[in-house]
């Protein structure tokens, strides 16, 4: 008998969308160009040379480690070069070339591979990375380099304090940290937040592209900007001093592409929301309370811990089943309680 | 106003054959129809190897309340009477015909006379009869769906979504005979013992809307619901919510929040059966996929085998790599492509490699996808980690159960995990959970029962 052809049997859907994760992993990457640039702009070619290592080096330990453990190659899902562009985002611009492949080794063997790679991590690997680096080379990741657009004012001085130090410590900010400099990016800082525009654009095109929905950077912004407009600082006016800590420091950057990670953020959509507002009110405890003037990276981190249990708490409604039909349903299970208690009694 | 409903997703359209009329297909040398065509009992044969039969001449049948009989389709003689490979995989009991290309007719079956037409028993009888299934693909005996429903709900919707990829039948029947269609869903009212009923199309076929507007629906006790277009609009569960806001029971059916949903094809084949008098025996497949030049609506007999089909449609079959029958989201592979057509196929879709977008590798990122996009609020991704883990009570938790397996997850997944299918293997899994632990439950009562009567005696 003549060998008949048979067709191949997948289950369904039979088709698929065409955004996979290398699709969304790249988007990701265009979306922080504006932040990149304008950092390139104002810190010069140091930038370059950190990106180049830092993508580097964390895309060879993401193919070695997997190489080493004998697990599929997953380099091509970019996931590696997204954490390395991360990490100079959040790494000051006069940082030495070789905190890079320290950074990038912490970040995707310790927090990303050792917990099973991509989607299994509990924490962000570039701000663990920072995190990691902060603690053990706090002189290198606290000088921050003058920005070109300031080098006509402040002449004398290589390096010079953040807008958020002097917020901490309560003094009155220079004349040249006004609203358009933090604004368009004229401020010393990390690499990639010193632009709220530039960070804007990123994140409007992610929420365009479908790759983060606005609830994460808008619980996000919004607790920080409601709790500094209530708790507001003597010396400065109550709006003034939202904006100044809105506009200042890693807050759009952490919003926009730190705090919507999909590996350490809540899935559920009203887990989102609690998610964005635990790291808001965070970020404003440590920046009032805490020794630190920045307070984004960790309070990320620590919302990140409670991923899990948020998304366990807060589920969501069952189909079908209405909140009186959940109320009834809970006071059939008391009185059933009731009922055995009362029937042992009576034994 | 239709009511809103969480989740859902867009998938690429594709409806190419919505302007394209449908075509009936020269008949094929031999069927092939399965006694499986429907959800229940199987049929029996009622012919045997050698016997002539005509157009509409029942040749299988069960008494059973759940199954639906099957007729020949075309007029010859019966060559076979015997298991054959069926499109969905199992070898199945079939009737195989050699046409004689007569097409005589079958005189068994004449249509309702006008009181007839009237009485919800006499055309629950004629569906009955005519072997009508739900043709959305679900393939339910639509007698037994009535009757099982009639005077315990309130509200009947008919199901035009069509809101699979591809598929553009229902919309090609709208539009080609509108007047026999609402004649054909006035017919299911008054089975349903109603005055009015719901007919929900998604906006995307709205010069059918506005065609079937202007022929006065409300003669007939129709309703025209233009709805939202977002796959899975046209699930059971789904029109009801768009429909009624009423949200279908966990573990329950549509007449249990006092709706019944009877989708377009089928209303259409009820007009047949009763105004005309023919019983359920071709229907139109839209014919579409990467590997057809063009896609088309094609007019085509039960039984018809596929390969037919395909070669009146043109279809390059060296290209393809999956037959899918019905939409792309909740389609079947065919791997046989010598199979019979049936009820329930109201696509067949011819796709190639490129269109195959699996992953050797599945890796979940944790982006969410799955859960915007469940229009059960389920959370797939969790559903899935359970299932793998074979974690029973955690399933339970999750509620696998509720998932009707739409592949809005699967369709949105960047990692390419299998959910629907997982969830498909969990609940059969759970299935057999439950019932072990019930009878494991009801030997431990007896037991007990028994230690009591000893301790007694």
């Amino acid at each position: 008998m003549e060998e008949k052809k048979l067709f191949k049997v997948t289950s369904n859907p039979i088709l698929r969308t065409d955004r996979d994760t290398s699709r969304i992993m790249l988007d990701v990457i265009i979306a922080l160009v504006p932040a990149l640039g304008v950092g390139a702009y104002m810190f010069g070619m140091n930038v370059a040379i950190l990106l180049v290592v830092n993508v580097a080096c964390c895309v060879f330990f993401e193919w070695g480690y997997r190489k080493l453990l004998k697990k599929n190659c997953a380099v091509g899902d970019l996931s590696a070069v997204v954490t390395g562009v991360l990490l100079t985002c959040v790494m000051p611009s006069a940082a030495p070339w070789w905190l890079c492949p320290i950074g990038s080794f912490f970040a995707i063997v310790v927090v990303k591979q050792l917990y099973g790679g991509i989607g299994k991590n509990f924490l962000n690997p570039a701000l663990a990375g920072r995190a990691f680096l902060s603690a053990a080379y706090a002189a290198q990741m606290t000088s921050w380099a003058v920005p070109n657009a300031l080098r006509d004012t402040v002449v004398d001085a290589v390096t010079m304090s953040t807008p958020l130090s002097y917020l901490h410590n309560g003094d009155a900010l220079p004349e040249y940290f006004n609203y358009l400099n933090m604004f368009l990016g004229g401020i010393p800082g990390s690499i990639g937040e010193i632009s709220a525009l530039a960070l804007l654009i990123g994140g409007a095109y992610l929420i365009v592209r479908k790759v983060i929905t606005w609830r994460i950077p808008a619980s996000f912004i919004g607790t920080v900007a409601v709790l500094t407009l209530v708790f507001g600082c003597e010396g400065y006016g109550n709006f003034e001093w939202m904006l100044y800590n809105v506009l200042s420091g890693g807050l759009f950057l952490g919003a926009f592409f730190m705090a919507t990670d999909y590996a350490t953020s809540p899935v559920n959509l009203k887990g989102q929301l609690l998610y964005g507002a635990g790291c808001g009110a965070i970020t404003v405890l440590i920046r009032y309370f805490g020794s630190y003037p920045e307070g984004v990276s960790y309070a990320i981190l620590i919302m990140n811990c409670c991923t899990w249990a948020i998304d366990r708490a807060l589920r969501p409604r069952q189909f079908g089943v209405s909140k009186e039909d959940l109320k009834a349903k809970k006071a059939a299970a008391k009185a059933a309680k009731k009922q055995a208690k009362e029937a042992a009694a009576n034994d | 106003m239709p009511y809103k409903y969480y989740g859902g997703v867009h998938p690429d359209y594709a409806k190419t054959a919505a302007k394209t009329p449908v075509r009936t297909i020269a008949p094929p040398k031999e069927v092939v129809i399965p006694m499986v065509q429907h959800i229940g009992a199987p049929d029996q044969p009622t012919v045997k190897v050698g016997d002539t039969v005509t157009v509409g001449q029942l040749i299988g049948s069960n008494d059973a309340p759940v199954s639906a009989p099957v007729h020949a389709t075309v007029s010859g003689k019966v060559t076979a009477v015997e298991p054959r490979r069926h499109m969905l995989g199992d070898m199945v009991m079939s009737v195989v015909i050699e046409n004689d290309f007569q097409d005589t007719p079958c005189e068994d079956m004449k249509p309702l006379t006008e009181e007839q037409l009237k009485d919800p028993d006499a055309i629950i009888q004629r569906i009955r009869d005519a072997g009508v299934v739900g043709m959305g693909g679900a393939m339910f005996p639509t007698a037994f769906k009535i009757q099982g429903a009639r005077g315990k709900v309130d509200t009947l919707i008919i199901n035009g979504a069509e809101c699979e990829p591809y598929l553009c039948g229902d919309h090609r029947t709208m539009l080609e005979h509108p007047e026999e269609l609402l004649k054909g869903i006035e017919l299911v009212r008054i089975a349903h013992g109603l005055d009015k009923c719901y007919y929900g199309i998604e906006k995307n076929k709205q010069d059918a809307i506005d065609l079937l507007t202007g022929l006065d629906p409300a003669k007939y006790g129709v309703e025209i619901v233009p709805e939202v277009v977002k796959y899975p609009q046209g699930a059971e569960k789904m029109q009801v919510k768009a429909n009624t806001d009423r949200e279908v029971k966990p573990g329950g059916l549509p007449s249990g929040v006092g709706c019944n949903v009877v989708s377009t094809y089928t209303a259409y084949q009820v007009y047949r059966a009763c105004y005309e008098g023919v019983p359920s025996i071709e229907r139109v497949v839209t014919v579409a996929g990467d590997c057809v030049p063009e896609a088309q609506n094609l007019l085509v007999r039960f039984g018809t085998p596929l390969e037919h089909i395909f070669a009146e449609a043109g279809a390059d079959m060296d290209k393809v790599e999956r037959i899918c029958m019905g939409g792309p989201m909740m389609g079947i592979c065919v791997a046989d492509a010598s199979a019979g057509s049936v009820k329930g196929a109201s696509g067949l879709l011819l796709f190639s490699r490129e269109m195959n977008r699996e992953s050797e590798t599945p890796t979940c990122i944790r982006c969410g996808n799955c859960i915007a996009h469940c229009p059960m609020k389920l959370e797939p991704m969790y559903m899935y980690m359970y299932v793998r883990k074979g974690d029973f009570r955690k399933m339970e938790e999750y509620h696998v159960m509720d998932c009707f397996e739409c592949g809005s997850c699967s369709w949105g997944c960047p990692g390419r995990l299998p959910l629907t299918h997982t969830f498909k293997v969990g609940k059969a899994m759970l299935t057999a959970h439950r019932a072990e632990e019930k009878a494991k439950a009801e030997a431990a009562k007896a037991n007990a029962a028994a230690a009591g009567k000893e301790a007694k005696a």
